[in-house]
């Protein structure tokens, strides 16, 4: 560099040496020999030293040298050299890097390429001008306008972006240089590419529509792929940014079958490799690729895309099977640790509310001795207070993830901590880790377990009512107390710290709400209110005692909103009285609102995933402040409706209380189904008996009938006997002469006669019991009929008269409603009453 | 879903003429009357069989506003085929054609194929286009014509299998090169005898994966 200056001195004839004027005399000149100069020679002379100059002085050169360089672009096309130093010189000029040169120069502002950048495009032509010289096909001149259209990117990105848009097949002209076999152009066109598809979605899908997805993995494969060096990265990178937030070229690179060129990727070959070979594999840049394959996968599935194209690209990642390999990676030793926290973010977001893959998750096994579920494996770490934070957050928003929509999951959790589960006592289960992290020393495995085990819950009233069964045992061998009534004597407990006492207010508040049975355990334990009370009326504190000053008044609330006036001191008046001659209502409302007022709401609402630069950011949870978000404004109106009586107020109120009153009546409603149902039931089951006993009554008839046609007939028979025994005596009469013999034949005939007759009537006899007795039977058993009629059409009639009340109270519920929808329309009559 | 071809298509015309009506008849076969104006590009796709061939159709709507006239200029050239519709209700929209036309041949490879296509044919009480006026320009200008209606889905099918059949006799013929992706055209993993049957990942993943790892 001195050696050129010297030169260029020698040249232009000397100056004062030392004078710091020297090189803005000197620029003019070269500037004036760009101009005027008509040997192409002395022009390409005077660029290079320009080039030279242009890292040292770069103000001097840029304030003179912009519209000769320009010049140059426009009339010495032909000569490539001259080309290459004026694109160069640009290049410098309006590149943010800051040179060593330049370093000690006061002058140079931070900002200064960015001001020179402004200069260049005012002119649109300028940036048409380099575009045409990525046709040529020289080198220097071809990665020389890469390069400062890059430049020029990098510093007015929306700018060029309209103008590359506007510019005759603009992207698809740089898009064809990816293909350009001189390897340096290509990674420089990546730069290029890089700086042009941010955040702008149009670019990006023309670029993808240019083959871009192809081009890119081809180019990722030829590399290395994971082991490849920085292009690789590179191409990653810009992958990225055609994903991120763009659902139709999200859409396109799903159809176009990608995710299964992406999958093979993550594939570690460690089986046929040591582990610590393994671990020496683990390069910087492997590490900076490998996290940027994640990210691209999180760009597909993130929870902020469209719902449409993240389960379908959940149900390909599955197919494809990179959550296996996910998962793979997860128990895998010699895992960086930030990668490891980074795949389980992933992992999360691949199984987030999507059933198959969250059975898969739930059924990897870590290769410990003896073999654990990974879940458990994962809550063993995040309960542990070595591990690192961020580790420790992406477990918990997997664990969340894996619940999300998940309610046989959610279920699965919370049997393990029930006492009827046989679950085998020496296996850790995910319910007891999460009760060793909620009971633990440790304030950060307080929290995570609190919100851990507040995800069981959402949206699931099922397990909310499941939880209050849970029973610990306590060190005394007194009386088991509830897991409930644990979380609200460790909430009092002053060694218990704030961070862990938002981690239970959180846990409580999802556990109360729509859930009349926890918000009565609640009431039920000792000095809970009082405590809630307590915190509600100190005053002086600081701003994260503020935050739980809010969140007890939240929880006050869910108390009332979802009360089912079952305890006689605690009804929702009772509660509302207690807040007025307390606490005051304006005080309440105040407090209440100081959750949505702290920057940890704002922080939690932004996305599901939990991000903490450290351990004192974590508070607040994404589903928290969604059902906070929620009921603040009923809570507010509901506990400001009540008046010093303990009437509702106004009937502006009304809507906030008859949500109430309409939750009841649909308890209500609920009972009386059920009630019908087994009404039903019981109708259908006389129903069946009547029908058996007619059965039972007709074959009863049909014996009766046939025992008195045989009782005719044995009566006709024995009709018939007497003259069939008369019959002989005459005939014997006239035969005289055989008279003993016949007498005697006679005698024996009537004995015969006789006993068949006695027999007969016996026979006769006991047929005539057995009819009576049948005729009995036949009675009682009409008269059960009767009596089952009776009671089947009791049921009947009940059952009428429920399904009338219910109707009534049908119509009590659409009166309400529409009343309430009266209510709400602004009218002049409620701000009266509003009013006073 | 491996297949055979994959053949990248646009949909180009004037705003309003149900560009992204008869996309998404096509994809889900579904009609949204209420359709919010499409800005820059959307994609779509859907696979279609032609002479025992899968074949994917990767589709790109355009935005037919003025303002977007560059951007949609960018997507000619790596197309294969091209919808090029106008609404039969709407005589502006037929006049627009040459405008539409020269703008493709402009900017597309002279291979790419276009299917002219009246919309709305449901609605033929307020017809201001004859059915012969598009069938007189279309043999004008060596397009095929067809009169679709993506409320009732008539000819919504045909309009985009016909395309495909056209591009497949052209590959048939030798006239594309199938080589070069800049024309809109790839080759699938079924075009050479792999097993079909093998899953997602076997097909692409395994080759992808011998390579890498």
């Amino acid at each position: 560099m001195e050696f050129l200056k010297s030169g260029i001195k020698t040249v232009l004839g000397g100056t004062e040496p030392g004078q710091q004027p020297s090189a803005a005399e000197t620029v003019e000149k070269l500037v004036d020999r760009v101009y005027s100069s008509t040997l192409l020679e002395d022009r390409r002379d005077a660029c290079r030293a320009l080039k030279a100059l242009s890292r040292k002085y770069r103000i001097e050169v840029g304030a003179q040298g912009m519209p000769p360089l320009v010049q140059v672009l426009q009339n010495d096309g032909q000569d490539a050299e001259i080309i290459s130093y004026a694109l160069d010189t640009l290049c410098n000029i309006v590149t943010s890097e800051e040179f060593d040169e330049e370093a000690d120069n006061p002058a140079v502002s931070v900002n200064v390429g960015e001001q020179f950048t402004e200069m260049f495009i005012k002119n649109p032509d300028h940036v048409t001008l380099v575009m045409g010289y990525l046709d040529e096909y020289d080198f220097r001149v071809r990665r020389g306008a890469i390069q400062l259209i890059t430049s020029l990117i990098a510093n007015k990105t929306r700018e060029l972006q309209e103008l590359v848009l506007v510019s005759p097949m603009g992207v698809s002209k740089l898009m064809d240089l990816l293909t350009d076999s001189r390897e340096v152009i290509r990674n420089d066109v990546l730069l290029l590419l890089i700086e042009l598809t941010k955040g702008n979605s149009n670019i990006q899908k023309i670029v993808a529509f240019e083959n871009a997805f192809d081009r890119l993995f081809d180019i990722v494969r030829e590399e290395g792929c994971s082991d490849g060096g920085i292009v690789v990265e590179d191409c990653l990178i810009l992958l990225l940014n055609l994903l991120k937030n763009n659902s139709s070229n999200q859409q396109f690179f799903k159809e176009g079958s990608y995710i299964q060129r992406l999958a093979p990727m993550f594939l570690l070959n460690s089986s046929n490799g040591s582990s610590d070979a393994d671990e020496s594999a683990w390069t910087p840049q492997k590490v900076s690729n490998f996290h940027c394959m994640l990210q691209v996968v999180r760009a597909l599935v993130t929870p902020s895309n469209q719902q449409q194209v993240v389960s379908a690209c959940q149900r390909v990642m599955q197919k494809s099977q990179l959550l296996q390999a996910l998962c793979d990676i997860l128990m895998s030793s010699g895992v960086p640790a930030d990668i490891l926290t980074e795949t389980i973010n992933t992992v999360a977001e691949v199984v987030r509310g999507d059933r198959d893959n969250q059975d898969e998750l739930s059924r990897v096994q870590a290769p410990s001795q003896p073999p654990r579920p990974a879940i458990v494996v994962l809550l063993m770490s995040m309960i542990n207070e070595k591990q690192l934070l961020a580790l420790r957050c992406a477990v918990l928003y997997c664990f969340e993830c894996y619940l999300y929509r998940n309610s046989d999951g959610q279920r699965a959790v919370v049997q393990t901590l029930l006492p009827s589960s046989a679950t085998d006592v020496s296996s850790l289960s995910t319910g007891q880790l999460l009760c060793t992290g909620l009971f633990s020393t440790d304030t950060l495995a307080n929290w995570f377990a609190a919100v851990a085990l507040m995800h069981t819950l959402v949206e699931n009233v099922a397990q909310k009512e499941e939880l209050l069964r849970v029973l610990l045992a306590t060190p005394g061998g007194q009386r088991p107390i509830t897991l409930l009534e644990q979380c609200t004597s460790l909430m009092q407990q002053e060694r218990y710290r704030l961070q862990s006492k938002v981690g239970l207010l959180m846990l409580l508040s999802v556990w109360l709400a729509h859930c009349p049975g926890a918000v009565k355990a609640l009431l039920e334990t000792q000095g809970t209110m009082a405590y809630l009370t307590a915190q509600l009326c100190a005053n002086e504190h600081d701003e994260r005692e503020y935050l739980v000053q809010g969140m007890c008044a939240f929880l006050m609330g869910l108390c009332i909103q979802f009360n089912d006036n079952s305890l006689a001191n605690q009804r929702r008046e009772d509660i509302s009285q207690l807040i007025i001659k307390r606490i005051g209502q304006e005080t309440f409302c105040n407090k209440l609102s100081e959750v949505s007022r702290h920057e940890a709401y704002s922080r939690a609402c932004k996305q599901a995933q939990i991000r903490a630069k450290g351990a004192s950011e974590l508070l607040l949870d994404y589903e928290y402040c969604k059902l906070y978000k929620g009921l603040e404004a009923l809570i507010a109106k509901l506990v400001s409706g009540f008046d010093v009586d303990g009437i509702e107020l106004t009937e502006l109120t009304l809507s906030s209380e008859a949500s109430a009153l309409v939750a009841q009546y649909k308890g209500i409603i609920r009972g009386m189904d059920a009630q019908i149902q087994t009404l039903e039931q019981s109708t259908k089951q006389l129903e069946q008996e009547n029908i058996e006993l007619k059965d039972q009554l007709s074959h009863e008839q049909s014996l009766r009938a046939q025992l008195a046609d045989q009782n005719t007939l044995l009566k006709a028979q024995l009709a018939a006997q007497p003259t069939a025994a008369a019959a002989p005596a005459p005939a014997a009469t006239p035969t005289t002469t055989p008279i003993t013999t016949a007498t005697a034949e006679q005698q024996t005939t009537e004995t015969v006669n006789d006993e068949q007759l006695n027999a007969a009537r016996y026979q006769a006899n006991m047929y005539f019991a057995e009819n009576i007795r049948l005729t009995k039977e036949l009675e009682t058993l009409r008269q059960q009929l009767t009596a089952e009629k009776q009671r089947a059409d009791a049921a009947q009639e009940s059952l009428l008269a429920t399904q009338k009340d219910q109707e009534d109270l049908l119509e009590l519920l659409a009166d309400q409603e529409a009343k309430l929808a009266r209510y709400e329309s602004p009218t002049n009559a409620v701000n009266d009453t509003n009013g006073r | 879903m491996s297949y055979a071809y994959l053949f990248k298509y646009i949909i180009i015309g004037d705003t309003g003429v149900g560009k992204s009506c008869l996309l998404l008849q096509f994809t889900d076969k579904r009609f949204q009357p209420v359709h919010d104006l499409t800005i820059g590009v959307e994609f779509g796709a859907r696979m279609i069989t032609i002479d025992g061939k899968q074949i994917k159709l990767q589709i790109w709507d355009t935005a037919g506003q003025e303002a977007f006239r560059s951007i949609t200029r960018s997507y000619y050239r790596g197309a294969a085929g091209a919808l090029l519709v106008y609404d039969i209700t709407r005589r502006e929209t037929f006049n627009h054609l040459t405008t539409w036309l020269e703008d493709a041949r402009q900017h597309s490879n002279s291979n790419m194929v276009i299917m002219l296509i009246g919309n709305k044919s449901d609605l033929d009480s307020r017809r201001e286009v004859k059915k012969e006026e598009g069938e007189a320009f279309a043999r004008e200008h060596g397009l095929v014509f067809m009169e679709t209606s993506a409320r009732t889905a008539a000819n919504v099918e045909e309009a985009f299998i016909n395309t495909a059949k056209e591009i497949y006799e052209k590959i048939q013929e030798g006239v594309f090169d199938i080589n070069n992706e800049a024309n809109g055209i790839k080759i699938g993993q079924q075009a050479t005898p792999t097993n079909p049957a093998l899953p997602g990942a076997g097909g692409a993943g395994g080759a992808v994966n011998s390579g890498c790892c």
